[in-house]
This record gives C-alpha cells, sequence and structure tokens, in this order.
C-alpha cells in the first residue's frame, strides 16, 4: 500500500515526455502481405524494404534463367552468405542450364530448398542471411539457406581456467555451442528449443534440456519468463540474465554463467535447464544455488581427496576475503584484549606515525586494490604485468615508507584480495567483494556485534532468496535428496542421486549394486 | 514446485529447537539454579525435564488429534471461544513478558562484558531490528538460518566447555544432594520454565510439512537439550564452584577465561560471535511465535506489518527495568515461577477436555473406518 503511495507520488513527478513517432504502419500492412506474381513489382518492393542500393552489402541479382526463359533475380545479404556457393549453385545453374524443364530443384544443386510467400517471412529470412530466388510468374519465392556467419573457433577457456579436464570453451557461434553439447550428451532426448525473444533485433535463445529428465513445471516456468519479456533489443545472454532474474538488484546471483562446455552438459545430465544464443560465448544454467556458484568443475575432475581440499581451501577463502578486513576493524578499534600482547605492541607501533584511524586506512587500501583490479583487466596487455608490479610497489612500499598506511593492513588487504579471486564465478566474486565494503562499514560502526549482526540478516536475506523456485541453500536447507555435494564431495559412485530439489523425472543416477 | 509452499521440515525445527532452548545455560540460567540448589544444579533440567514431560507428552498428544492445528486453535476448540481466548491473552502476555526479559538479559549481557561504552539502546535496538527482519521473512527461513547456525552453536559450546577442563574440579558437585533431594524436586518444579519454548512451539504445527513432523521433532530436541544443559550446567559448577552464585553470566566469565595455548589467550571474541548468531536466531523465532499469537488471537491476516511494531514494543517493555540487578533477580523470577505451573495446568486442562469430550475415542474411530 506504502509502495503504491509512493510510486504515484513518483509517478507525478516524472512522467514520460511526449514525443512523436513516425507511424509505420505502411511497413507493417507491407510485410503482412503475400509476393505477387509481377516480377518488377516484387523487385520494388524487396528493393525498397531493404534500402537498396544505400544498403551495401544487400545484393540484388537479376538474370533471365533460360531453361524456363523467364526473368528471375536473387537477393541477399554478401556479409552473412557463402558467396562462392551462390555463384556456382545457384546463379551459374540458373543461367547456363539449357535443358528446359518447369522444376527450380532440378536446376538449382544447392540442398536445402523451402518456399515462401509472406513478404515479412522471406525478409526475415533475408535478414538471417538466406538467399531469395524470385522468377517472373511464380507465387511462391525459393528460399536457400545459405548462410555461413563468420566467427572465432573454438578457443581455450579464458575465466574458467582449469589444470585437470577439457579446455574447449564456448564461441560466438551457436551451432559449434550445440555441436559441443551434442557431443558430450550422446542422446536422442537433448532437446534444443529455440524461441524468438526480442522484437525488433530478432534474437533467438536455444533452450537445452533433456526431455526424459527435466521437470515440466520448471520447464514451463521458465519459458513463460522468457515470453514475459517485452524488449527491442536483447543482444547477449549476459543482458538475458539480467531480464530473467526474481531479483535483478539483488547482490547475490540466481543464475549461474559459464563459458564451459562440459560443465554446462554436466548440469544438463542432472535435470537443468540451459540456454544458450547466439552471439554469446557462453551458456546460462538455471535453477543456481549457492553451491553451484562456489564450486568449480575442477573439484569433480581431480581425485576426491585433493577435490575437496580445494573445496575446503575455497570455502574458507571465502570467508576470509569477506572477513578479514573486517575483522582486523572490528579487533584492533573494539576488541583489542583479543590480540597476544607482543603482536600487539607490534601493530601499535607501526601504527603510531599513521595519522588515519583504521577503517579509513582499511577502505583506502581496498580501494586501491579494486583499483589495481580493474586497471589490470583493462590495460593493453604487453603493459598489463608492469601495471600489476608498479601497483603493488608503489601502493604498499611507498604508502607504508610515507606513513600513510600501516604494513599490518598491506598484508590484510593482500589476503583478503588474494582470497577473493579463488571464487570463480564472475556474480559471485562481484557479490563478496561488494559484501566485503558493507562489511568493513559496519564493523567499522559497531565492531563484531555490528558485524554480527548485519551476517545474520544476510544469512535471513540469503535463505530467502529463490532462484527459479529453488531455495538458495538447497539442498542443505531445507533438505532434499541429493548426492550431497555441498561442501565436501563423495567417491563418484556414490553420488547415486540427482538434485531432488529439481524434481527431476528420474531422481536416481545409478541404482545400488 | 511443492518446496515453494515453504513449509518446515524437521531438520530446520530441531534446530530452532536446540537454539532456543539449548541456549539457555549461557544465561543468566546457571547462576539461578546454583543459588537455589548449590551443587545439585546440574540435576535440575533433567528432573525438570522428567516433570515437564508429562504435560508435554499430553500436549502433544492432544495436538496430533487435530492435523494442521495451531496450539490457540486448539485451545479456543476445546474451551469454548471465550474461555479460550482468555487463555490464548494470557499465553500471549506471558510469552511477551519472556522475550521482553530474555531480549533484555542478552543485551545487557553484550554491554556488560563486550561493549562497555556503547548506550544499552543501540545494542537493544540492532538486537531487535536484525530479529523483526529475520521474522519479516518467515518461519521456513528462520529455520533454515538456524540449521546452517546450528552445528557451529552446539560445536562452539561444547569447545569452550571442553576448553574449561584443565581448570575445573569435579569435586564441586558435591554435595551430591545439595541441600536435599526434597529440595531439588522442588526447584526442579520452579524450573519448568526452561522448556517452555516447546508449549510455545505447538503454534508452529500449521507451517509443518505434517504433524508427526512436529511429534518427532520435538522429542528429539527435547532430549538433546536436556543432555547440553544439563551438561553445560555440571561444567560450570565444577569450574565456578561456590564461586557459580556470585556470578551473573557464568559462560561469559568461563570464555574470558578460557585461552587457546599461551599465544592466544584471548579468544572470548569467536564464542561471541558464535553465542550471539544463536541468540539473533532465538530472538528472531520467537517473536515470530508472539506474533503469530497476536495474529491469532486478534484475527489479523498480514502478520508481516505487526513484525516490527510488536518488535518496538518489546524493546519498550525491555528498557523500562533501570539495571540488570532488576531484570535477572526482581522480575524474572516472578514469571519463572508464573510459567511453569500455569502452563503444565494448561498442558493438563486442554488433554482433559479433549479426553471428556471424547475426542480421542472418536479419533480411535475414524482410524478404524
Amino acid at each position: 500500500m506504502k509502495k503504491r503511495l509512493f510510486n504515484t507520488f513518483f509517478n507525478e513527478l516524472n512522467k514520460t515526455p511526449p514525443y512523436n513517432e513516425r507511424s509505420n504502419e505502411s511497413e507493417i500492412q507491407l510485410k503482412e502481405q503475400d509476393i505477387s506474381t509481377q516480377y518488377e513489382q516484387n523487385l520494388t518492393t524487396f528493393k525498397s524494404i531493404f534500402s537498396y542500393p544505400q544498403n551495401t552489402d544487400i545484393k540484388v541479382r537479376e538474370f533471365t534463367i533460360r531453361s524456363l526463359n523467364r526473368r528471375g533475380f536473387i537477393i541477399f545479404i554478401s556479409t552473412m552468405v557463402d558467396s562462392k556457393s551462390i555463384q556456382e549453385t545457384i546463379v551459374e545453374k540458373l543461367i547456363e542450364n539449357q535443358v528446359p524443364s518447369g522444376n527450380i530443384s532440378d536446376i538449382i544443386s544447392y540442398p536445402m530448398e523451402r518456399t515462401a510467400a509472406n513478404i515479412g517471412e522471406i525478409t526475415e529470412y533475408i535478414c538471417g542471411g538466406v538467399t531469395a530466388l524470385f522468377i517472373d510468374g511464380d507465387s511462391q519465392c525459393y528460399i536457400f539457406e545459405t548462410t555461413e556467419v563468420r566467427g572465432r573457433g573454438i578457443e581455450k577457456t579464458d575465466n574458467e581456467i582449469i589444470v585437470k579436464g577439457a579446455k574447449e570453451s564456448f564461441n560466438e557461434r551457436v551451432a559449434d555451442n550445440i555441436g559441443l553439447l551434442r557431443k558430450k550428451i550422446k542422446n536422442e532426448n537433448l532437446i534444443v528449443e529455440s524461441k524468438v525473444i526480442s522484437k525488433r533485433s530478432r534474437n533467438d535463445v536455444f533452450l537445452v534440456y533433456e526431455k526424459d529428465l527435466v521437470n515440466n513445471e520448471l520447464l514451463q516456468k521458465i519459458k513463460e519468463r522468457l515470453d514475459s519479456i517485452d524488449s527491442d533489443k536483447i543482444l547477449d545472454l549476459s543482458i538475458l540474465e539480467q531480464h530473467l532474474e526474481e531479483r535483478p538488484r539483488s547482490l547475490f546471483p540466481t543464475i549461474l554463467y559459464t563459458e564451459r562446455p562440459d560443465r554446462a552438459a554436466s548440469y544438463i545430465e542432472e535435470g537443468h535447464i540451459i540456454l544458450l544464443m547466439s552471439n554469446s560465448p557462453s551458456c546460462l544454467i538455471m535453477p543456481a544455488t549457492f553451491w553451484s556458484l562456489i564450486h568449480s568443475p575442477e573439484d569433480h575432475y581431480l581425485r576426491t581427496p585433493y577435490g575437496n581440499f580445494i573445496r575446503i581451501l575455497r570455502f574458507a577463502a571465502l570467508f576470509v576475503a569477506v572477513f578479514t578486513s573486517s575483522l582486523y576493524i572490528a579487533i584492533t578499534n573494539y576488541h583489542v584484549g583479543m590480540i597476544p600482547p607482543d603482536l600487539l605492541m607490534a601493530i601499535a607501533g607501526t601504527r603510531e606515525r599513521v595519522p588515519f584511524p583504521s577503517i579509513i586506512e582499511i577502505l583506502m587500501m581496498e580501494m586501491a586494490f579494486e583499483l589495481i583490479r580493474e586497471a589490470g583487466l583493462r590495460v593493453p596487455s604487453p603493459i598489463g604485468p608492469t601495471i600489476g608490479i608498479v601497483g603493488a610497489l608503489i601502493l604498499g612500499q611507498a604508502a607504508v615508507q610515507a606513513n600513510i598506511i600501516s604494513p599490518i593492513v598491506i598484508i590484510v588487504i593482500a589476503l583478503s584480495g588474494l582470497s577473493s579471486f579463488i571464487i570463480s564465478d564472475i556474480s559471485m566474486n562481484f557479490a563478496i567483494r561488494l559484501a566485503r565494503f558493507l562489511f568493513i562499514l559496519v564493523a567499522g560502526f559497531l565492531g563484531i556485534y555490528g558485524a554480527t549482526a548485519f551476517f545474520m540478516a544476510a544469512l535471513f536475506y540469503l535463505v530467502s532468496l529463490k532462484s527459479f523456485g529453488v531455495p538458495y541453500f538447497a539442498p542443505m536447507t531445507p533438505h532434499s535428496i541429493s548426492s550431497k555435494d555441498l561442501i565436501v564431495r563423495h567417491v563418484p559412485f556414490k553420488e547415486r542421486f540427482r538434485p531432488g530439489y529439481l524434481k527431476p523425472k528420474d531422481l536416481v543416477r545409478q541404482r545400488k549394486g | 514446485m511443492s518446496q515453494q509452499s515453504g513449509k518446515l521440515g524437521i531438520r530446520e525445527y530441531v534446530s530452532i529447537a536446540i537454539l532456543m532452548v539449548g541456549m539457555k545455560p549461557t544465561g543468566d540460567l546457571p547462576t539461578a539454579l546454583y543459588s537455589m540448589v548449590q551443587g545439585a544444579g546440574w540435576m535440575i533440567p533433567l528432573i525438570s525435564a522428567g516433570i515437564f514431560f508429562i504435560p508435554l507428552f499430553l500436549l502433544v498428544k492432544t495436538m496430533m488429534l487435530y492435523q494442521n492445528q495451531n496450539l490457540f486453535s486448539i485451545i479456543q476448540k476445546l474451551l469454548g471461544k471465550y474461555i479460550g481466548s482468555i487463555v490464548c491473552l494470557i499465553i500471549f502476555i506471558i510469552s511477551s513478558s519472556i522475550i521482553s526479559i530474555d531480549t533484555r538479559t542478552y543485551t545487557n549481557i553484550i554491554r556488560t562484558f563486550y561493549f562497555t561504552t556503547t548506550p544499552n539502546v543501540i545494542i537493544y535496538s540492532i538486537l531487535m531490528l536484525v530479529c523483526a527482519y529475520g521474522a519479516k521473512k518467515g518461519i521456513q527461513h528462520i529455520g533454515s538460518a538456524a540449521y546452517l547456525v546450528v552445528y557451529y552453536a552446539v560445536l562452539s559450546l561444547t569447545i569452550a566447555l571442553i576448553l574449561s577442563f584443565q581448570d575445573s574440579n569435579i569435586q564441586g558437585i558435591f554435595p551430591f544432594w545439595g541441600p536435599g533431594k526434597l529440595e531439588i524436586l522442588k526447584s526442579a518444579s520452579k524450573n519448568l520454565y526452561i522448556f517452555l519454548d516447546f508449549f510455545l512451539f505447538a503454534m508452529l504445527i500449521p507451517y509443518f510439512q505434517s504433524t508427526k513432523d512436529f511429534r518427532k521433532g520435538t522429542w528429539v530436541a527435547y532430549i538433546c537439550v536436556c543432555i547440553q544443559i544439563s551438561a553445560a550446567v555440571l561444567v560450570f559448577i565444577s569450574l565456578f564452584d561456590t564461586s557459580l552464585s556470585g556470578i551473573g553470566y557464568p559462560f561469559h566469565i568461563e570464555i574470558r577465561y578460557i585461552s587457546l595455548g599461551s599465544y592466544l589467550p584471548n579468544v572470548e571474541i569467536f564464542f561471541f560471535v558464535i553465542w550471539i548468531m544463536g541468540a539473533f536466531i532465538r530472538f528472531t523465532a520467537f517473536l515470530y511465535i508472539n506474533v503469530q499469537m497476536f495474529c491469532h488471537i486478534f484475527k489479523i491476516k498480514d502478520y508481516e506489518y505487526l513484525i516490527p511494531a510488536l518488535a518496538t514494543l518489546y524493546l519498550l517493555i525491555g528498557s523500562i527495568s533501570e539495571t540488570p540487578f532488576d531484570v535477572s533477580l526482581i522480575i524474572k523470577p516472578i514469571i519463572t515461577n508464573i510459567v511453569g505451573p500455569s502452563f503444565t495446568l494448561i498442558s493438563i486442562i486442554l488433554w482433559l477436555t479433549a479426553w471428556l469430550k471424547g475426542e480421542f475415542k472418536h479419533a480411535n474411530n475414524k482410524e478404524m473406518v
């Protein structure tokens, strides 16, 4: 109720400014029509739709088909097609064929022929890199899928680096990505469903799941969410991610974003749903829990003790990254008695000549660390290492010598900064880094009590988070059947269940025996 | 999906129960017990649990008659509209005063031991703020948070108790029967309030996946908790011996006393963090139960808007008394002496009414059919 009151108030304050939109009704009407049998009319229609010749990569080629003795033209976008095969298998055949024949498919050797009559539909096809052939007197147009999109090949993963295990990563060509998944799951139940989600640029997403595993309600929910998106353009999967999330303003992510096909495949096998999109070198895994965001594929590739070792290390790093700085502030400001006397003397000695309170010191160094980190990402790679060294040297050594900060602060910041790198998921990483600042502030305000109070509030918030109906800490709490792959994992043959919170159609991965 | 309906699982319930009841020896309970029966203080929780077992058993039995109905609706059903409402109101007032006193006690502890210069009202309002936020999230999320915390809470309590072994003296428990067997029995019946939370948990029944979970969880938690409390009191008695009667909050003295080797002499902050986490959960769940009671009595549907109001009210009530001394030694005994007998009485009356009305036979017949 209160919210509504505020909203009306704000709506009064900022109204959307009036603007005159140019009506495109005539174009919409044109697109609803079918093509005519008149050659000239079709030619002018499509030339005007594609603004030929102003639009330079639109190619229209007119010719006479000898065997039919009729005029015809093809239209395509030269940057999206395989021009050589158009020349060899379509144009040359049409021009050179002498044998009288009424059937186009007999003349042209290019496979995958289809016909269409609706102008709007044909326009969409052409935009997708298809070649359209119009023949004088025909009420249908012939469609050839000559699409050839340029992009890079399959490369190594850049962001989720592991030592043991597959190295290939998704790229911008969605056909390659689907192929990478199919290569790993050779099963006819693997469904790749496509869906157009935006109106203007007509971006399509691909839902990938296993038909005999996935929970239908979950699938339906995700499809509904996709359908409810009302946007002109969604160019990238990472933007789609924000459209899909239940709480887009939340600090914590609820969708897993990965560039590793092996990871995606293992989630599909558990009954999750994957979203792929052309032009995005990654995939979205839904639903995601806190555990899936913390885990790394390498936990499973390594032998059980080693995998558990790095996993425990990662959990320790998580706590170190979030709490070290705030703990330092809390202890030095409020609970000095905790530090052993010798160490306390040492800290006090080094802090003696520093004019700032310790919270300012910590905030300064945290900011500096974030600056180095961000700058290190953006600088051109040849000077990257130099910046790192300069940053570390100048900000560390010189700041201490200049009495701006005390040496122990550098240790604290280095520890928490280093630990924050261990969380490989980029969204979780940001969440942790931002949470750290909040903890620093509350610890500065009320010491360990403030930090704990804030932590409890955060815990209440986190357990109430849901990703497509799945609680954030499932299956630990609320409990459901799973292979208990949470903080530590079992040996692979003991992991007998798919996660129960997904309600997969087939819960048991392998029977006992 | 059925998980979305947000039901309280048995693990979550047991965690809440352990945190709500099992953390009581970290307050002023051991001191109160010691001043009553000296060395036999550790027996009191066990004997009280034995005595309270009867009303609790009857209560659970009565509750099992009606599926998915909370305590208040059953009270109103069995005792009639008017008497039922009055009984509900009495329970609500008692539990409200307990939450006010207990939150104040915890605020006092934090102020006395850790934040001596911070004003009471700030510590208190932060405590209530976090509890109100948690309570607003609903019982299933309180349960989840409790489950995430409970292992560390019990572990840290255990470690704290174990670390004090080297300086404790088990002979502190002698004379074994303290002031006498009859005296122990009397004090045990006075201390039934230790387990009163179990009585209040019956308010949560509609949130369980099934009423059977409530029965099972109650007994599991009941056993865990009475062992935990008794063990904690035993350790405090053997560590402090006679001086225990003069120590307000023995757990906090104890964690100041212990050390991890010679290099880390003061480790109280570690234990404080986990203790306060348990305390937050405890009061969040308590606040939630109270809000549910209030909603039931006054027929309010949207409980979320009520939480901040009630939290503020408890804060104000809790702030009335001037000193910690007033709270622990004057007001608290009055409440605790009322609570045990009255709740026992209510449970027995409920069961008797159900029995006289023939509800049990009725239920049996239903099962037969």
